[in-house]
């Protein structure tokens, strides 16, 4: 009949106001994945950048009413309103923010959480002042080792609040800021409006949303989103075995990682000239080299690296590969300042934090 | 003999024949165009914005006690063990999930049954498109 030579209806999108062709991991809370193909910018359009909630979005924001307490182990404890904030010196940082469980749908044995693909990695200009300049006009007491942040989610049930600290010295780095900015536009509701922390460099997590409350403490927060969330296990694990909360550490920076934007996994494209393309990361440090191969890892070759770079901003990278009838397993391999390789399998471990296995993506050339 | 709005005995007759082909042509034309108009539609299926569980004896009460916090779709992605899922609905009972003890090892079961390591992926849709940022980030790699 006529209906089989018809393609079927494409499912149309989910409305989500703000965000464009998405990958809906959660509606409630709203979780989404940039999809690889749109790693073709240095900058993420904001309607692209990945959003990761734990809880409940505030229903009620107000730049007016909003107020952030510095306070704990300071000097002169402080109460800021946002006009407040512009009177700091704004600083931009090109950051490559990256949720700690990116990936986490590719571990063996499976782990719960959100099961991300590829994508729960993007990159902005972030701008505000810098969390230095507001502590020190606080005074941060010799006691004060740590810095928390906790934002305005609003919380269901009993599920503990969504607060986390990072030492004092990264809240002291002259990169890490309360931003205000994302691309040069006001944070939108999704990415922390009014103010958040960004911390660069260092998992997604560590930049909580909608700041509220700074707080200088003498010891590491204890809470659920510092332990056991969002910690790593000091040895290599066996896949599926269960670790020891004494036997872990906060994560804190990411690792090296380079993804395949394009071809997409189980492309057909034309023999010819093939552009190899993605974008490659390394937390604090820099990336050095993008190999590609497109024998499944026998050999490898060089990609370049794109001109745009900052020091927490991944840089985009091309191969052009002359492709030959068949079928191919292409891969990515990315180095970095501090001499980390992408591994060639998964590290495994119980929350699926951090994979950054080589990526790797098959292709049928015609 | 009685006359109705199609006219005469004799003239019912001579509308029988015609009216059972024009009507058999109807039902073929409705037939034959009713999935291609369909298939061919500008409007594409509606994505759901949320998702529901799968049925079985505890689908009510799971959908109680663990969408009241979130949707559906957190849960659809999970491809755990038993022994996963045990660990992942006490976390929740603590965090105020309301299972009564008596559905404890019934709502794990049906947890482990429908979301099982082997089971296929779960599809996640897309959100809408916004054209113009889809105009700004056309898929092509960046110069």
């Amino acid at each position: 009949m006529l209906t089989w030579a018809l393609p079927l209806p494409q499912e149309r999108g989910v409305e989500v106001p703000g965000e464009d062709g998405m990958i809906l991991r959660s509606f409630r809370f709203v979780d989404l994945e940039t999809p690889v193909e749109y790693f073709n910018t240095w900058l993420t359009p904001v309607p692209h950048f990945f959003v990761r909630n734990h809880m409940h979005e505030p229903s009620e924001l107000n730049a007016d009413d909003w107020r952030l307490t510095i306070g704990g182990e300071v000097e002169k404890p402080l109460t800021l309103k946002f006009a407040d904030l512009s009177k700091f010196e704004t600083h931009a940082v090109v950051n490559t923010l990256e949720c700690a469980g990116n990936g986490r749908s590719l571990q063996r044995p499976q782990v719960p959480g959100i099961q991300w693909g590829k994508g729960a990695v993007s990159t902005a200009r972030f701008s505000g002042p810098r969390l230095r300049d507001v502590l020190q006009r606080a005074g941060v007491k010799p006691s004060g080792k740590h810095v928390m942040f906790r934002g305005l989610d609003e919380v269901p049930g009993k599920v503990p609040p969504f607060i986390r600290s990072i030492p004092i010295e990264k809240a002291l780095d002259s990169d890490t800021l309360l931003a205000t900015h994302m691309n040069g536009a006001a944070l939108t509701r999704h990415h922390g409006y009014p103010a958040r922390a960004l911390v660069p460099g260092w998992i997604g997590a560590a930049s909580c949303k909608w700041l509220t409350e700074i707080k200088v403490l003498e010891n590491e927060f204890a809470g659920n989103f510092m332990s056991p969330g969002y910690r790593f296990p000091n040895q290599p694990v066996k896949p599926g075995d269960a670790v020891k909360p004494e036997d872990t550490h906060p994560l804190t920076a990411l690792g090296v990682k380079s993804v395949i934007a394009g071809p997409g996994d189980a492309a057909n494209v034309k023999a010819g000239k093939v552009v190899v393309h993605g974008a490659a990361w390394a937390g604090e440090a820099d990336v050095v080299k993008v190999e590609v191969s497109t024998d499944g890892g026998s050999t490898w070759a060089p990609a370049n690296l794109g001109n745009e770079k900052a020091h927490y901003a991944w840089r985009l990278w091309n191969y052009e590969w002359k492709a030959k009838g068949g079928d191919y397993a292409i891969l990515s391999r990315a180095t970095d300042s501090q001499g980390r390789v992408q591994p060639a399998a998964p590290v495994w471990n119980p929350s699926g934090y951090l994979y950054n296995a080589v990526d790797q993506v098959k292709v049928h050339v015609a | 003999m009685s006359r109705n709005a199609w006219g005469s005995a004799k003239q019912r007759e001579y509308w029988f024949v015609p009216g059972v082909i024009a009507g058999g042509i109807a039902i073929i034309v409705i037939i034959a165009t009713a999935v291609p108009f369909w298939a061919l539609s500008d409007k594409p299926i509606p994505a759901k914005v949320t998702e529901d569980l799968p049925p079985g004896a505890m689908q009510a009460k799971a959908t109680t006690a663990c969408l009241e916090c979130h949707e559906a779709r957190i849960i659809l992605q999970q491809r755990l063990s038993k022994g996963a899922w045990t660990k992942e609905v006490d976390k929740m009972v603590k965090w105020g999930a309301v299972v009564d003890a008596n559905d404890h090892d019934a709502l794990v079961d049906y947890l482990s049954t429908n979301f099982s390591p082997d089971r296929p992926a779960y599809e996640a849709p897309r959100t809408a498109a916004d054209k113009g940022t889809s105009e700004r980030s056309p898929g092509k790699p960046s110069k």
